[in-house]
């Protein structure tokens, strides 16, 4: 057996035995034996997929006696990789964590292992049949998942509700568009699907391409199909929620850059078009609605919404540049986005630890309740600081180079020859810098209430900090985003083997690098990270030597704030995370519509004197009441009308199995 | 004269004149307001005062009030040594990215801010809230600007741009350009907290924006910030003049050509400055909520920059 | 004059006349309004110059000199001292919030652009090439007529559509027949004297000029 098969092997024995061992292990024992087998599972699928991604070697196999009638067709090439080499580092770490969390039932500690094989596996399916029966796998362990809790929190199975009739919807549409794939080419391999696009009338490849793109896109959590991801992330034990966010939505993007340009062969450029669309208003909403989001989950939430849409803004981008016949453009978007894939799995798969971290230890999610944790949990605090740094783009942390990729892309597009492109490149670089600037002022809120200045609750002030195994998952964490950042060149050759599978964009190699300097071939620019990092670096120790010389470095004194003369500092008079979105909420108050609400409550003896005032303030996802509650309404009236066959009479039913006898004869005759 | 001494020199250089900039902004104003103001040089003997003092820390804070100084001040620094200022050969070289400088400032302002969340008080926070406000609404007009001038050149590197404005002079007077100078314009006041958008000399706290988030810095670190907030103005008019108004540059590295071009920038940006002054004088500050529109405007100048470039050339 | 500095010339003007328009819909202040359709006035004269320089013809620059003098001049003149004489000079808040107006106002112009492709491309030169920006500038003079409450201000719309309509013909014909301006002139300034009168009526009438006041009529 090759290495990768091996390795694969390794990992499907090492996530069975976890999940046996949680469900059959005493308490005391299942957290660490668990922990181990989950965290051997990852390494494995991580050694196996970084191999495919060294040498370029696809792996395949077949194992007809695993499923009946179909069999289960394996095949990990490059592109498929880079999700799973994603997938893993966030499993390694969520697995050390689960070790020290405090899991809600047996079967919770028991399905994650399960969780992270389906997520490893689905990348490596090629057949139909392979490819939906892991998808099902991974939706019905996530869905347990999500309502693990449901016994603390009524919340939970509210959650669970939407996201399993959302998934399972999304589940129909994809099967819909891939079983008409695989009906005009004859077979259910994903090479046969490939040999066949080709074949295809414009019209079914348009119409494969819509629904599994809604498909997918409602897994991702692009807008509008995105009410399941806030309600859902909260919900889940934590360590589950920085694999949904980090590696589960990803593969809604691997789903629509697999079948777009993978299987059909890339398409015409309204294809793209609408990916860079759904894209732009992914990323703006989920912003906007992260950036009002008090609860530190919700908000880490709709940050997954506002990167997927950037992913999705690449992927669309480069499927515009391939239809205009710009394939190096074409293939600097993809990189851009398989890139961003890597880092936001690192970077918010560490933010949801935290999140995690915090409410383990205070008990509560509400930015507005928390505060002054950067002192009694140190190292949650300063991981946390350096996914949010990571994920507002600055350098020297990995979330800038993916993002300057795509930048790239975008600005080089430069074709007088186009007016669509000429149109929407320019409102595709506004948009990607206004979420810029919006994800700066969110995850500023996020860390700054959440962990700086004094604690807002008793249980804030009480905190303590979480065991060694959460430490250690967030440490490593926080290191590859460092990592990542400072030497994005390692991965420079696996994202150029990785583009290079689809034939739609394939151009040579997009990326050029020596060890230094990440430059882009056939377009003008270049960057260097470790070179800014150690300009950084070296400027701090320059700057401290010269402050030591001029005696300005002595031992500080700590003293009284000054807060403009007042006499006592307490925290009622802190700003709060609401107060601190306030004013771009009031901005962007057009598109939020925020409700408020004030209740003044009078004293008993005269109207004039007011007793108490109650404010109340809440953003609605606007998706929610004006798309989906009209929905819900349709769907509940039509159950009620539906309500009307069903009147208890025997005959009437016989009579229905009668009727529908008869008409099958007749049709199927 | 090898790069890294030129940058060293360009970050020394800009060091040291940066607070001589501010002093003369604000010694041209006192001037036009019938005033005798404060000597240019002062702002470098409030430094010195400042450096001598005691480091005192508010008790609640933590690491993030104290790196924040450094933060900012060295990638205000760094942004020093890798803006073509004296010449176009620069440190980075290929690598000197115009997106990378917005994004290095980008670093400073959130530490900044994260320095005024830290302490705890009511002012830090406001001027946090407020200084992250105007910084993401600020961002699009930033990086269409970049993308404007980018096209030109053909890459987004510093260097190239300002060698292609070399080259083409002529280019400075086309209508892009004109719009991309206008928006940049903008978002230089908007960013380096000056009028309308934020007064740098107010003493009212409810009006501050900028000063809000370092009341609670003393001593050497209030320096750093000072020193910090004077070469983010210089760095900013350097840019403005070295992307639009090149000329006087040096194109190699020899001695003589790198000290013509610092005096060429001292000289184009000390116009600046004066430009600077005479505008505040006329410039009454803004309303906090009129400032989105303001930023919105230099925004539609920028797209429209883009697009002329698209549809003109 | 060379070639490209024509060019450039052309487009500096035009993009006067085109960022004037986006200053109408930015400020809130009825004077810094009309004070920014003056200078459009002066730069769409300068486009008619920069067309008879370089045609050099002599009737371009004639009615460049009408366009300084009615359009410049005259109208803005006549709108100040209706807004000076009235009580208020600021418009209140528009139906559509001013950040979303100026990115309503960006798309206008991208629409602009994207559907006058096929008429620049049937003759491609530094005139026609600026074209969609006299078009933007008549869907931005729509715009602003849609989405302001104050008479003024629907009367400064009305008169950046005229502005754009002459940007256009300027550009396209190079210039109009003196004939067919002065009888637009003429037009114009009679709608602006009718306008006068009808705003005294208003304010005598409604103390203002709000034009949501003028939804009472219909009860």
């Amino acid at each position: 057996m090759s290495f990768v098969g091996a390795c694969i092997f390794t990992a499907c024995v090492a996530g069975v035995l976890a999940c046996a061992a949680g469900l059959a292990l005493p308490a005391r024992w299942s957290a660490p034996v668990v922990g181990a087998l989950s965290t051997v599972m990852a390494a494995a699928g991580l050694a196996g997929g970084v191999a495919v991604l060294a040498t370029g070697h696809v792996w395949a196999g077949r194992f007809p006696s695993v499923l009946p009638l179909a069999g289960v067709e394996l095949s990990l090439d490059p592109l498929g990789a880079i999700f799973v080499v994603a997938t893993a580092a966030v499993a390694i770490a969520a697995s050390v964590y689960g070790v020290g969390y405090a899991a809600p039932s047996r079967a919770a500690r028991a399905l994650v292992p399960l969780f992270v094989l389906s997520l490893l596996l689905v990348p490596a399916a090629a057949s139909v049949t392979t490819f939906v029966a892991l998808w099902e796998v991974m939706a019905l362990t996530s869905l347990l998942l999500v309502a693990a809790e449901h016994r603390h929190r009524p919340e939970a199975r509210d959650a669970a509700v939407w996201y399993g009739v959302m998934t399972h919807a999304g589940l129909v549409v994809i099967l819909l568009g891939l079983v008409l794939f695989a009906g005009h080419a004859g077979g259910e391999s994903f090479t046969a699907l490939r040999a066949a696009a080709g074949e295809m009338s414009p019209l079914v490849r348009s119409t494969v391409f819509v629904l599994t793109f809604v498909g997918f896109a409602s897994k991702a959590g692009a807008v509008p199909l995105h009410v399941w991801l806030p309600r859902a992330h909260p919900e889940a034990p934590s360590h589950v929620s920085a694999l949904m966010s980090g590696a589960m939505v990803k593969l809604g993007v691997y789903g629509i850059v697999r079948v777009g340009f993978d299987l059909l062969g890339g398409g015409p450029r309204w294809w793209g078009l609408v990916v860079l669309a759904v894209g732009m208003v992914s990323a703006l909403f989920g912003i906007l609605h992260a950036l009002v989001s008090s609860d530190l989950k919700r908000l880490l939430a709709y940050s997954t919404t506002e990167n997927v849409g950037l992913i999705l803004i690449g992927v669309g981008a480069a499927g515009v540049s391939a239809a205009g016949g710009s394939r190096t453009l074409a293939a600097v978007a993809m990189a851009a986005a398989l890139l961003h894939v890597i880092n936001h799995a690192l970077f918010k798969g560490l933010l949801f630890l935290g999140a995690g971290s915090v409410v383990s230890a205070t008990g509560t999610r509400d930015l507005d309740r928390l505060g002054g944790l950067v002192r009694s949990m140190p190292v949650t605090g300063a991981t946390f600081a350096v996914g949010a740094l990571a994920i507002m783009a600055l350098p020297p942390f990995n979330g800038f180079v993916s993002e300057w990729l795509l930048l790239q892309s975008l600005v080089h597009s430069v074709s007088s020859t186009s007016a669509t492109l000429a149109v929407t490149m320019p409102v595709a670089v506004a948009v990607v810098a206004l979420t810029g600037g919006l994800a700066a002022a969110t995850f500023v809120k996020a860390f700054g209430t959440g962990f700086l200045a004094l604690p807002r609750s008793p249980a804030a002030a009480d905190a303590r900090e979480v065991p060694p195994s959460m430490q250690a998952a967030m440490i490593a964490l926080a290191g590859g985003c460092v990592a990542l950042g400072v030497a994005p060149t390692v991965l420079g050759g696996a994202l150029d083997r990785a583009v290079g599978v689809l034939a739609a964009v394939r151009d040579g190699s997009p990326l050029r690098h020596d060890g230094v300097t990440l430059s882009l071939s056939g377009i003008r620019g270049s960057l260097s990270p470790l070179m800014v990092a150690s300009g950084l670096v070296v400027g701090a120790v320059v700057l401290l030597g010269a402050l030591r010389a001029v005696g300005a470095r002595g031992p500080r004194r700590r003293a009284e704030n000054w807060g403009c003369g007042r006499s006592v500092q307490t925290a009622r008079m802190e700003y709060t995370a609401t107060s601190f979105a306030e004013p771009l909420q009031r901005v962007f108050d057009d598109v939020l519509r925020p409700d408020h609400d004030v209740d003044v409550s009078h004293r008993a003896e005269s109207r004039y004197y007011v007793e108490a005032v109650a404010y109340r303030t809440a953003v609605r996802d606007a998706f929610e009441t004006h798309a989906y509650a009209p929905v819900l309404r349709a769907v509940r009236w039509w159950g009620r009308a539906a309500r009307r066959l069903q009147n208890g009479s025997v005959h009437r039913y016989l009579a229905y199995a009668f009727v529908a006898l008869i008409v099958v004869l007749v049709v199927a005759r | 004269m090898s790069r890294a001494v030129v940058g060293f020199l360009q970050v020394v250089v800009l060091v040291a004149g940066a607070p001589i900039l501010a002093g003369l902004v604000r010694k041209v104003r006192a001037r036009l307001e019938g005033r005798a103001g404060p000597p240019i040089a002062q702002p470098w003997r409030d430094l010195r005062k400042l450096l001598g003092k005691e480091r005192i820390v508010p008790e609640h804070t933590s690491w993030v009030f104290a790196v924040a100084p450094l933060v900012v001040m060295c990638s205000v620094g760094l942004v020093a040594a890798i803006v073509p200022f004296a010449s176009t050969r620069t440190p980075f070289g290929s690598a000197g990215d115009l997106f990378a400088v917005v994004y290095l400032l980008l670093l400073g302002t959130v530490f900044l801010a994260l320095g005024g969340l830290d302490p705890g008080t009511a002012f830090g926070g406001m001027g946090a809230s407020r200084e992250m406000t105007l910084a993401a609404l600020a961002e699009p007009t930033v990086l269409l600007a970049v993308f404007a001038l980018s096209v030109p050149a053909g890459s987004s590197n510093l260097s190239a741009i300002v060698a292609a404005t070399l080259a083409h002079p002529a280019r400075v007077a086309t209508l892009q350009s004109v719009l991309a100078l206008a928006a940049f314009a903008v978002v230089t006041l908007a960013e380096c907290g000056r009028l309308p958008v934020d007064n740098p000399s107010t003493h009212l706290e409810l009006t501050m924006i900028h000063e809000a988030m370092v009341l609670e810095y003393a001593g050497p670190d209030l320096a750093l910030v000072e020193l910090a907030s004077a070469m983010r103005l210089a760095v900013f008019a350097g840019l403005l003049a070295n992307l639009f108004f090149p000329w006087g540059i040096a194109t190699t590295t020899s001695p003589l050509e790198v000290v013509l071009g610092m005096a060429a920038l001292a000289g184009k940006v000390a116009c600046l400055g004066v430009a600077l002054a005479v505008f505040e004088v006329f410039v009454a500050k803004l309303r906090l909520f009129r400032v989105p529109e303001l930023l919105a405007a230099s925004f539609v100048l920028a797209f429209l920059a883009v697009t002329a470039s698209f549809f003109l050339t | 004059m060379t070639e490209t500095a024509y060019a450039q010339l052309l487009d500096l003007g035009a993009g006067l006349v085109l960022v004037c328009a986006f200053v109408v819909v930015w400020r809130r202040g009825l004077v810094a309004i009309v004070r920014a359709l003056a200078v459009q006035g002066f730069a769409l004269a300068a486009v008619a110059v920069v067309l008879g320089v370089h045609q050099h013809a002599l009737e371009p620059v004639v009615v460049a000199a009408l366009v300084v003098a009615v359009k410049g001049v005259a109208v803005p003149r006549v709108l100040l001292r209706v807004v000076r004489s009235g009580g208020e000079a600021r418009e209140s808040d528009p139906l559509i919030n001013i950040p979303t107006s100026l990115v309503g106002a960006a798309v206008l112009t991208l629409v602009a652009y994207a559907t006058t492709r096929g008429v620049v491309a049937v003759s491609p030169s530094p005139a026609t090439r600026a074209i969609p920006i006299g078009l933007a500038v008549v869907l931005i003079g729509f715009f602003v007529l849609a989405s302001r409450r104050k008479a003024i201000t629907q009367v400064v719309g009305f008169l950046l559509i005229d502005n754009g309509i002459a940007l256009v013909a300027f550009l396209a014909t190079a210039g109009l027949p003196l004939v067919v301006e002065l009888g637009a002139a003429l037009d114009l300034l009679l709608a602006v004297l009718v306008l006068q009168v009808l705003a005294a009526r208003m304010r005598t009438k409604f103390g203002g000029l709000d034009l949501d006041q003028l939804q009472e009529l219909r009860d």
